[in-house]
């Protein structure tokens, strides 16, 4: 109940509530719905990633990831992320199980110690190695997680773009709530602008270097996080995607985390 | 400095065709360390440095790893080792795999102790709490099915614990210079191990059984008390394990039941962790640990021991964390505070920095012959 209030603020002060009579829940839901469908199907991919830190001072630091996704089929997508660098994290692999409704299964390996850990999913706040990426920013979209608002058309990117006002349904989430840019002919996520509990401006996050893959499947190669209340910026770079590897969920189990290299 | 450029997958990629992959990989490790209250004869500033070599090698269905290490100290001659803690062949088939060599497992759910732990030897002399174990030469099976995981193990000889040195800490002042065995085969006497391990919702659960010798010794005087006897029995057990993984609150349970040179014994350790997200109006987790860990067992420092502890996580781009731990037993005689915190330093190295402080009330106390081994060690992590 404790962003009701919130939000009912905002309008007041005329922070995010549109004044026109053109919102839409019903129209939110579908924009989110098809986005969803246009990209289910993909069965799984995998990727590296390279991520840049870098601090209000211009300082930077790099981690390099290599990711595995399993698309879910009852349940939320299968999601394995491991760890490259730096050296100290070398090896570590996580592994997470996302639930359309409810928390996720997530277990992380210990590889000094060859300790495959249950671990509790309720930080999704909380930063991703010290990133700007919260642990929910990085986990699978599920529609069921947010109710949605449509709110009007703009343009981003130059592209046409439907503009979606995404409200968490978890209470442990970060954001009071997420204003999404999605572009109207490819459903593709343009622009996202993520609001603190206290309502406001906390983050935006920018999607560059679309690639369409197997013929429908749009995958972003930059992903750009500004923290505008600390000055602080994460990049994160996509190369070598492959899709529909032949992984089963045999290679997302927790005893697989121990196999892992 | 680059670390990358430093490891050689591509190297091994070309050398071995398309089919296969590995990787290898050094760590260097020098420690410093200070024993604030050493006795006379003892050491007062220790230093150490140990090399890990980690290696693989995937071709076809089959896995070379080899996990070497070395560790050399200025003046504690029980801490130098060369140890193969994992050196094995694993073949992949379905629905299990196969190992054959030097390896090590973990088994437990408890963060002060794990009782449930038997497969591997501890590596005791390296200081590092329970963390650093010897390979267990064996031959291992670990099968997947859709009610849980199923691993056998058959280990073809017993490894001896390691132990600092007389005039190194934690020490008693003596060396472990003899190792006696209640089963006559000693040394070379095999172990069988089997554990089942399931999850279902938010709760995990295992159970374990163990026929062989105890990895734990029993630490006597020799007869002419100039030098210490570590004695090994033969033990039959029976572990169980629980985990509910709530949120934010951590339940954990690991038991062990059985007996020791034919006398019945239980062990148990059970957990509970509140992680508050958020800490100080911070992106910090703060973590607050208790444990009670019970043990009949007569090589166990006490009947019950309490621990209580709190861990902090900055979350920050160095990965910086604070664990503050204090332990002791029942009666309040004997307790071990403890404080540790790392921090990377950049992307090829990090800093750790350890302490432990243990008093005992009397004399006759298991703690009480270590309770001149206080110590602060630093320790940089260089990987490459």
């Amino acid at each position: 109940m404790k962003f009701l209030p919130l939000i009912l603020i905002a309008g007041l002060t005329g922070l995010s509530l549109p004044s026109t009579a053109a919102a839409s829940p019903e129209k939110g839901l579908e924009i989110a719905t098809e986005l969803d469908k246009r990209d289910t199907g993909f069965k799984d991919s995998t990727s590296t990633m390279v991520m840049v830190l870098s601090d209000q001072h211009g300082q930077s630091t790099q981690r390099a990831i290599r990711n595995r996704t399993l698309e879910g089929s009852s349940e939320g997508d299968l999601s394995l992320v491991i760890f490259d660098s730096p050296g100290d994290v070398r090896g570590t692999a996580f592994l997470s199980h996302t639930k359309k409704a409810g928390s996720d299964d997530q277990w992380l390996f210990l590889p000094a110690l060859k300790r495959v850990k249950r671990i509790a999913s309720s930080n999704k706040a909380g930063p991703f190695m010290g990133s700007e990426f919260a642990y929910e920013d990085i986990s699978s979209q599920e529609v069921e997680k947010y109710t949605y608002n449509y709110l009007r058309d703009e343009k981003v990117n130059g592209l046409d773009c439907f503009l979606v006002e995404y409200d968490p349904v978890d209470r442990k989430s970060g954001y009071s709530r997420q204003l999404v840019w999605i572009d109207k002919k490819e459903y593709r996520l343009q622009k996202i602008e993520f609001y603190d509990r206290k309502n406001s401006l906390l983050k935006t996050l920018s999607y560059a270097d679309y690639n369409k893959f197997l013929g429908k499947y749009w995958r972003a190669d930059t992903l750009s996080m500004e923290n505008h209340q600390t000055g602080k910026k994460t990049q994160l770079q996509f190369s070598d995607w492959a899709f529909q590897t032949g992984m089963t969920e045999k290679d997302f189990q927790k005893n697989a985390l121990k196999r892992i290299k | 400095m680059k670390p990358l450029s430093l490891s050689w997958p591509t190297a091994i990629l070309l050398t071995c065709g398309p089919a296969v992959s590995g990787e290898v990989n050094l760590t260097i490790s020098p420690q410093v360390s200070y024993f604030p209250s050493h006795a006379e004869g003892t050491i007062e500033y220790g230093k150490s440095v140990e090399l890990k070599l980690d290696a693989y090698h995937d071709f076809d269905a089959y896995r070379a790893e080899l996990e070497l290490i070395a560790r050399a100290d200025a003046d504690d001659k029980g801490r130098r080792l060369v140890e193969a803690r994992q050196a094995y062949l694993r073949r992949s088939f379905s629905n299990f795999d196969l190992y054959i060599g030097q390896r090590q497992t973990f088994w437990g759910k408890a963060e002060s102790r794990n009782v449930v732990d038997v497969i591997n030897q501890s590596d005791a002399a390296a200081n590092q709490g329970s963390e650093a174990k010897l390979g267990a030469p064996s031959l291992s099976l670990d099968g997947y099915f859709d009610f849980g995981d199923l691993q056998l193990w058959y280990i073809s000889r017993f490894r001896e614990r390691t132990f600092n040195d007389g005039n190194g800490h934690p020490s008693s002042g003596l060396n472990v210079t003899t190792s006696l065995y209640e089963r006559s085969e000693g040394k070379e006497a095999d172990d069988i191990a089997a554990r089942f391990s399931t999850f279902s919702g938010d709760w995990d659960f295992a159970v374990s059984g163990f026929q062989g010798t105890a990895r734990e010794p029993l630490i006597t005087p020799t007869q002419d008390s100039s030098a210490l006897n570590a004695t090994y029995m033969l033990q039959e057990t029976i572990g169980f394990e629980a985990q509910f993984t709530g949120d934010p609150t951590l339940l954990k349970w690991e038991s062990l039941h059985g007996t020791q040179s034919g006398a019945g014994f239980d062990a148990a350790v059970a957990g509970l962790e509140y992680t508050l997200y958020g800490a100080f109006g911070q992106v910090w987790d703060l973590g607050l640990i208790a444990e009670g860990q019970y043990d009949t067992r007569p090589q166990a420092a006490a009947e019950h021991f309490y621990s209580a502890g709190l861990r902090l996580v900055l979350n920050d781009a160095k990965d910086t964390s604070f664990l503050a731990l204090m332990s002791q037993d029942q009666k309040q005689e004997q307790s071990l505070i403890a404080f540790e915190a790392s921090r990377r330093l950049n992307d090829w190295s990090s800093l750790e920095l350890r302490s432990q402080f243990y008093d005992a009330k009397k004399s006759g106390l298991a703690f009480s012959g270590i309770a001149d081994d206080d110590v602060i060690s630093l320790t940089i992590n260089m990987f490459f």
